[in-house]
């Protein structure tokens, strides 16, 4: 009854959507004379409400906390997205054999079927610009790149033969975070928040924060609602400055004045929502309300000059300046207060070896020091604070990177590069619910494609889901007829990483 | 040249079938229609039942070429088929009978009632036939069904004890349990789409209509194994894509036993698999977070009430009684409101005081909420003194003491404590001292620091 009462109430709002000024002339007047005939032939008058179905609880208050079908091992997700796509050569996935053949030419049998972004004819292959070493009991090679980040890996839980079938850096991050490559499917975080809500009644339940300088290929889709109300998607904040405009009240404007302002505001467009019945309406309320409350906690969780010493110093963060250690810091803070999904967006990790900041060997080496000490920190911190036990730390690009080196319209480059390459790359998730140390996926000598152990970008959907308490197959919802998933027909659960 | 003639036309047996029905049904309405001594509806009962026994006759044809070309056993249709010839042929007889009338008799009225149930038992194990005997009893409740004598749990897959594995047979116990739950739905002794039958090893060992399915000893040769690695869109993949596939592992199991020789005498211990295989479908007995204590569920109206004093209320989950309560937007709650949780008394799980004006008169509270399994306390007026009353609450596992006064001497008095897992005292004096010797609980004191590197600092 749930299903058709939505597919109702969709069906009435694309035809009042549909209603041009010619309809509505058309319908006065042939409408106007049943008008007048109505009272005559009835004896009752037009009933003032507006047809359509009963608001539930949820429509009035879309953020209001829901319980998960099944105890999830994470309440919150801190979701960290090196946008560019990170070379799992350099980082995560040691392959000495690749390191014998650098410079000779890709063999013909790894390119055949293949379609590259930029490569074009047969490259020559790259070694690794990185060294590696085993670390910690789990004995998991991480390069040199990471020097603080291979202390914690016992705390994490490798995926090393992810695969996505993009290679374009919007599609693909439209893919990594919304379950489709192309536009209009809610993102990862916008699922959760619907199916949740927010725990913390002043903060929205999803929050973004960008780094690198710029924000993602793919713009704000990566955390749209898709087709679920505008109220799941995530907000923005600002890097620098203040995270949020305007919190502050103008001069002279009280607390109680501006509640007044508000509720007005609402009265009016509560008003129209019982006219015209449009759930953006609702949204629009919500939003009002959800910014009057913001006001109380934004201006402390958002403002990281409060911490202590020592926390600066572990993350390395400096205050006032946009960059990923002040996101990471922000996430922990924005957890403990009950937000249930942060996503980090970090721009730069592009290496295609056009220049020295896209080179392997040296510029991806200051992104990596970029991120090192703060995601470090961000997970040392999470634990310290017993964060941890109920918080999933995602980390990953929208893809992986060749181990051929680039040759962009068939030259040689003078630096170091790798092309875009979705057959085989590195992700790590730790915390709520996750398998310390465990390390799941196994690529060939070259670190080309997955031989064992492969998981698709719904698995990792479908893992995340079910850490938080969904079936990621029951959790639908209904748009143009069809109920709709974020794994859409697939995903499995990636079970051996699953504590 | 003709020979699809008689195929297709048994293909047609599940539309036909509805026109005997159609035609009898609105006879046998006539009839009962009629009073007594009233003749007007006669010509129209004669075609009805006319038409109505024409089209039943042709639908027992279609029928049983149906059967003869497709994969189903005689055991399953023959008493479709016998009811079907009996409806067509007591049509004919009504037919005939009416002939001889000039009005409609109530014994007539008897044999068409007699007619129109043979006739709905007939489409009812037709109906058996195609959409299984269990079609009408899956929508119903559980309850009812069980009641009914009807097996709710449906066909669960593999599952392998713990311990004892090795004993297993391994086609027995292992390759049918995958079988059953993949295959038997269209390969079974009732039905046999491609004339294949896998629900049990000498209808598996008799193949189907392209051959073999199983050679010993030579998976890549046996299409039992081939068919489920093709590409998913391949037409030959099995199980059709729509369909639960096979994990790896269930895969790499079948492999396994064909190339031991898929034989039902070996056992999983011999077969020399790795564990690692099995270990998605070890029944592991795995200790519940929260107490497994039974309590009822608290009333919408009560959670209802705490929301709007500004508590944090909801179930853990949808399927859970227990209550998670969190005070993160009322954090002027102190030690004189904890009656506004006496509601929830039996079903507290997880607390959240985190922040709250409490101090340690709320340990006194505690008391009275025996199933508490979470308790975050941070950065609250907690000085450690009296910590030990937590002893009571039996089934707490994590304690969260972070940013409060807690000392290393308070959690001593928690030594003995019976279920404590985790005590977090980051940022407390607890955190700073050295640590004596080991608690029986994991404790988290924080602190981490990273040491500053060189390459903190190179640009390169």
């Amino acid at each position: 009854m749930k299903h058709l009462d939505k597919l109702i109430q969709e069906l009435s709002q694309q035809q009042l959507e549909k209603k041009t000024r010619r309809h509505f002339l058309m319908d006065c007047v042939s409408k106007m004379g049943g008008l007048a005939l109505a009272p005559l032939m009835f004896g009752c008058g037009l009933d003032s409400k507006p047809k359509g179905l009963e608001l539930s609880q949820r429509d009035l208050n879309p953020l209001a906390p829901l319980p998960p079908p099944f105890r999830g091992k994470a309440k919150s997700i801190i979701y960290l997205h090196m946008a560019g796509a990170p070379s799992q050569l350099e980082l995560f996935d040691y392959k000495p054999e690749l390191a014998k053949y650098h410079n000779q030419p890709c063999p013909e049998s790894l390119l055949e079927g293949k379609t590259f972004a930029f490569i074009r004819g047969v490259p020559n292959l790259l070694g690794p610009q990185a060294n590696f070493t085993q670390k910690g009991e789990s004995g998991a090679w991480v390069s040199d790149f990471l020097p603080h980040f291979s202390q914690v890996i016992d705390d994490v839980a490798f995926l090393k033969a992810v695969h996505t079938d993009q290679f374009n850096h919007g599609p693909a991050q439209l893919f990594m975070q919304t379950g489709s490559p192309r536009l209009g499917r809610p993102s990862l975080g916008s699922w959760v928040t619907y199916g949740l809500g927010t725990e913390n009644q002043n903060l929205p339940g999803f929050v973004v924060l960008t780094s690198g300088g710029k924000t993602p290929d793919a713009g704000k889709s990566v955390w749209g609602s898709g087709f679920l109300p505008s109220v799941y998607q995530g907000v923005q904040c600002r890097s620098k400055g203040d995270p949020v405009l305007y919190l502050q009240d103008p001069d002279g404007m009280s607390r109680d004045m501006k509640k007044n302002l508000i509720s007005a505001i609402n009265d009016v467009n509560k008003e129209e929502f019982n006219q015209y019945g449009d759930p953006e309406i609702l949204a629009r309320i919500n939003q009002y309300e959800m910014a009057y409350r913001m006001q109380i906690e934004v201006p402390e969780v958002m403002d990281i000059n409060d911490e202590p010493e020592y926390i600066h110093e572990l993350y390395g963060t400096q205050p006032g300046k946009e960059s990923f250690a002040n996101n990471c810091l922000l996430a922990r803070k924005l957890v403990e207060k009950g937000v249930r999904v942060v996503q980090l967006y970090d721009w730069g990790w592009d290496s295609h070896g056009t220049d020295h900041d896209g080179s392997v060997d040296m510029g991806l080496r200051n992104k990596c020091r970029e991120i090192d000490r703060p995601m470090t920190a961000l997970l040392l911190d999470l634990k310290q604070r017993g964060l941890l036990e109920d918080t999933l730390v995602v980390w990953g690009g929208e893809f992986g990177r060749t181990p051929m080196q680039e040759n962009r319209e068939g030259k040689q480059q003078s630096f170091l590069g790798r092309d875009h390459h979705g057959d085989a790359f590195t992700m790590w998730m730790a915390g709520g619910g996750i398998k310390k140390g465990a390390s799941y996926g196994i690529t060939d000598d070259f670190g080309f494609s997955g031989i064992d152990e492969r998981v698709s970008v719904h698995d990792i959907h479908a893992t995340i889901l079910h850490l938080m308490g969904f079936d990621h197959e029951k959790f639908t919802y209904d748009f143009q007829g069809r109920p709709f998933r974020l794994t859409d027909v697939e995903g499995e659960l990636i079970r051996k990483i699953i504590a | 040249m003709i020979d699809f003639v008689f195929p297709l036309f048994g293909r047609f047996h599940p539309i036909l079938v509805h026109l005997p029905i159609g035609f009898l049904a609105f006879g046998i309405i006539l009839v009962f229609l009629s009073k007594k001594g009233e003749n007007k509806h006669l010509d129209s009962i004669r075609l009805a039942y006319l038409l109505g026994a024409i089209a039943a006759v042709l639908s027992s044809i279609s029928g049983f070429l149906q059967y003869q070309y497709e994969g189903f056993s005689w055991e399953s249709v023959q008493f479709h088929f016998y009811f079907g010839c009996t409806t067509a042929l007591f049509s004919f007889y009504l037919f005939y009978e009416i002939n001889k009338y000039n009005s409609i008799t109530s014994f007539y009225k008897l044999k068409s009632g007699a007619l129109f149930a043979l006739m709905l038992f007939t489409g009812h194990l037709g109906g058996n036939i195609t959409h299984g005997e269990t079609y009408l009893i899956e929508p119903l409740p559980a309850e009812v069904q069980n009641f009914l004598g009807y097996e709710t749990t449906a066909n669960k897959g593999l599952e392998i004890p713990e311990i004892g594995w090795e004993e297993l047979v391994y086609y027995e116990d292992v390759v049918q349990p995958i079988l059953n739950q993949n295959c038997s739905s269209c390969h079974n002794s009732r039905n046999k789409k491609g004339n294949l039958d896998l629900s049990e090893y000498n209808a598996l060992l008799k193949g189907g209509e392209d051959g073999l399915v199983l050679t010993g000893g030579n998976p890549e040769q046996s299409s039992l194994f081939t068919r489920l690695v093709l590409p998913k869109e391949d037409d030959d993949h099995m199980p059709p894509k729509e369909k639960r596939q096979l994990h790896s592992e269930e895969i790499e199991l079948i492999k396994h036993w064909i190339s031991l020789g898929g034989t039902t005498e070996s056992k999983l211990g011999d077969a020399g698999i790795e564990p690692e295989l099995l270990e998605p479908f070890i029944k592991k007995e795995e200790t519940p977070f929260y107490p497994t204590t039974a309590v009822s569920s608290v009333p919408e109206d009560n959670l209802n009430v705490l929301k709007e004093s500004g508590f944090f209320a909801e179930p853990i989950s949808e399927e859970s009684n227990w209550i998670m309560i969190s005070c993160i937007n009322l954090s002027s709650f102190s030690d004189a409101d904890w009656e506004k949780l006496n509601p929830v008394k039996e079903q507290l799980a997880f607390l959240d005081l985190s922040r709250t004006q409490i101090t340690d008169q709320s340990l006194d509270e505690l008391v009275g909420f025996p199933n508490l399994t979470v308790l975050k306390l941070n950065e609250t007026g907690i000085s450690g003194e009296g910590l030990e009353k937590l002893l009571k609450n039996e089934n707490l596992k994590n304690l969260y003491l972070n940013k409060t006064q807690v000392t290393l001497e308070h959690l001593e008095s928690l030594r003995n404590h019976p279920g404590l897992e985790k005590v977090f005292v980051f940022d407390t004096p607890a955190s700073g001292n050295e640590l004596a010797g080991e608690f029986s609980f994991y404790l988290e004191r924080g602190n981490y620091l990273l040491p500053k590197l060189a390459t903190d600092t190179i640009v390169y």
